[in-house]
């Protein structure tokens, strides 16, 4: 076993990495601490390498682990004192994690502590106002942009349960298959066994996979609201699909799937607004190509691409159709949601809506609750 | 550096594999921990080749498991031999045996298959167990990998438990085409593999092509660097990098020059789209942007 003194500096490295969002487990910690044992210590950036090694588990997370490591473990190491620095007994303690808290960081641990504490009964709530059927059909086609404030709340309640109850739906909806499988040679033999001859015949189903989705909203201007009820249903949904991966884009593209796996829903739609980006217009090509750039492996023929925005695209719409034609090159299916479609006037005439249309597979308006049922349909392979 | 990573290195090295401090750490690491090794990394990037490496390094076997969409445990681990069952079943039908007997034969060793994951158990010797694109197996088959990870041993109904007396090194490489389950990922040590430095690159062209012009060797490398950072659908891998150097040594080219390249390029990009755009580019500038050092 290593110093001890080095083993409680690796375990408060870790707490420190914990708090920076890494998911560590006591048995990585373990790891990390025995690790040191193979590794030479006077050598920084070969402890870097192996605890590196041990405690990341993602790319993404590289990032984070160098920042902390260097606060960390920097203490002293200027004097090329490294060796002395890591396994003598006056290791930094509590000193160098405040560097990392800077103002801003602390502000934003703040607002992140905030949202645990929300209650998250209201989406499971029961006993809702659940209004009668006239009423509720009325809800269910008016446009959400008709409704005021205090409605909204009610009205995301029953998009949950909406989307609750298809969920159940579709779940069980089996597809019958034409063929009727491969022959399974172990249970075929295991049923004829006493009989010397094969007589009965047992079926191999393949295997169905459930279908995944990837979600670009528009968040900017006028789509902020209808971004946040079509991301509140197929919330409500996700269980029916094997992944759903979620981003917002304005002018940026932010991935957001890891805020709405761990936080409560409310919340993560309270942050959709402050990620609202009001500086400009949308650049809907340049968040496309961005996506290409960095997510295009969450695509498949198995996924599902599900794009929102009003087509109101400030770039270049040659970009855009590029980049459409990319995702729709790699994915099973590519649907474009337009709340603007709920108006019977409007025509798909910006130059932005008229390059992509062609590379849609589907064309539809997501702004009430019935359009939002009905994409339901739309949602398998 | 430890001594034993300095080793690892060179062992490496004389298995032919250019290699790096974080590869041999991670490598060293999984060894001595006996941690199975997830290894991430684009495309073309010499994940696979770790495990290789690995087990020339070890002088052990490597046994591979190609994972697929719809890999189940039968695939994986073992399988009974049916059609030899029947064969057998059907060769003493008229004997005298019993239905007891019978069965107790044909569930024996011998109409056994071993598929990967229990051969990796049942060697004289830990051997290195590739798991191979464990990104394209489903999530059910990662969470069954990990049971069988965790202690090492598979039951068989008819035979018994098999335990393993010599655990196999793991390594693991994905492609990053499913997000692998946390679960998975905390179970292992984990190196991400990026494209290598041009320094590397070279080294790597030199080793692998024996016999190619130094000039060409640093052309290419140079290339390639500048390549990658432009914006494209499918980036080139050191894969891609090598079957180009192998070709333009077989036409005994000794530098880079637009006919050539324009003549080989499908060793490089394999992305109509790109093809395009870099041949718009070259059309333009010409090959001297992509052969300049990076400022």
């Amino acid at each position: 076993m290593p110093d001890r003194a080095l083993s409680r500096a690796v375990v408060r490295f870790a707490n420190l990495l914990r708090r920076q969002t890494l998911p560590i487990t006591p048995r990585q910690v373990i790891d990390a601490v025995q690790s040191l044992d193979h590794l030479d210590l006077a050598d920084r950036h070969e402890v870097y390498l192996g605890l590196r090694a041990g405690l990341v588990t993602r790319p993404e997370e590289v990032a984070i682990f160098d920042r902390a490591f260097d606060a960390f473990w920097r203490a002293r190491t200027e004097a090329d004192e490294v060796g002395e620095a890591l396994a003598g007994p006056a290791l930094p303690g509590e000193a160098p994690e405040p560097s990392l808290e800077s103002q801003g960081a602390r502000k934003e641990r703040l607002e992140l502590e905030g949202w645990g504490d929300e209650e998250e009964g209201d989406d499971g709530g029961e006993p809702l106002g659940v209004p009668v059927a006239s009423e509720m059909e009325a809800l269910v086609t008016r446009d959400f942009s008709t409704f005021s404030a205090d409605q909204l709340d009610e009205l995301l309640r029953l998009t949950v349960q909406i989307a609750r109850r298809l969920a159940r739906r579709v779940s069980r909806r089996r597809r019958p298959v034409r063929r009727r499988g491969r022959i399974d040679l172990r249970r075929t033999l295991r049923a004829n066994l006493t009989r010397g001859e094969i007589i009965e015949l047992r079926y191999r189903q393949r295997k169905r996979r459930k279908v995944r989705l990837v979600l670009l909203c528009d968040v900017s201007g006028s789509m902020d609201l209808y971004s946040r009820f079509l991301l509140q249903f197929l919330f409500a949904l996700q269980h029916v699909f094997s992944r759903v991966e979620t981003f917002t884009f304005s002018v940026h593209l932010t991935r957001v799937t890891d805020h709405l796996r761990q936080r409560s829903y409310r919340a993560v739609l309270r942050r959709l607004q402050e990620l609202r980006d009001w500086s400009g217009g949308t650049r809907i090509g340049e968040s496309l190509a961005e996506f290409n750039r960095s997510w295009s492996h969450l695509v498949d023929r198995r996924t599902i691409v599900i794009l929102l925005s009003d087509g109101w695209d400030t770039g270049d719409p040659e970009v855009l159709a590029t980049e459409l034609l990319r995702i729709k090159r790699r994915a099973g299916r590519v649907i474009w949601l337009n709340p603007l479609l709920g108006n019977p006037s409007y025509q798909p005439l910006t130059r932005g809506m008229a390059a992509a249309l062609p590379l849609v597979d589907h064309f539809a308006a997501a702004h009430n609750l019935a359009a939002l049922r009905e994409l339901a349909d739309r949602l398998h392979l | 550096m430890r001594e034993e990573i300095r080793k690892i290195q060179s062992l490496m090295e004389s298995a032919e594999y250019v290699t790096d401090a974080p590869v041999a750490t991670s490598v060293h690491l999984a060894l001595t921990l006996r941690k199975p090794l997830l290894i991430e990394g684009h495309a073309g990037v010499g994940k696979t080749e770790v495990a290789k490496v690995m087990a020339r390094m070890l002088e052990t076997n490597l046994i591979r498991l190609q994972c697929y969409e719809g890999l189940d445990a039968a695939a994986a681990l073992y399988e009974w031999n049916y059609q030899k069952q029947l064969l057998h079943i059907k060769l003493h039908e008229g004997g005298q045996r019993s239905v007891d007997q019978e069965e107790h034969e044909i569930f024996s060793e011998s109409f056994l298959l071993k598929r990967p994951l229990l051969q990796a158990i049942t060697q004289e010797r830990s051997p290195v167990l590739l798991v191979d694109e464990v990104d394209r197996a489903d999530e059910e088959f990662e969470a069954f990998m990990l049971e069988v990870f965790s202690d090492w041993q598979v039951t068989i109904p008819e035979i018994g438990t098999i335990k393993a007396t010599h655990p196999p090194h793991v390594i693991l490489t994905s492609n990053r085409v499913r997000e692998l389950s946390d679960a998975l990922r905390r179970r292992c040590l984990y190196l991400w593999i990026d494209y290598p430095s041009y320094d590397k690159e070279v080294t790597i062209v030199e080793r692998k092509v024996p016999g190619i012009n130094p000039r060409l060797a640093g052309e290419i490398a140079r290339f390639m660097e500048s390549l990658r950072r432009v914006r494209l659908a499918k980036v080139p891998g050191v894969a891609e990098t090598l079957d180009w150097a192998t070709a333009l040594a077989a036409l005994h080219a000794d530098h880079l020059d637009e006919t050539l390249v324009s003549e080989t390029l499908g060793c490089v990009l394999k992305d109509a789209d790109d093809i395009k755009r870099f041949r718009a580019e070259v059309g333009k500038a010409g090959l001297s942007p992509f052969l300049q050092t990076p400022s």
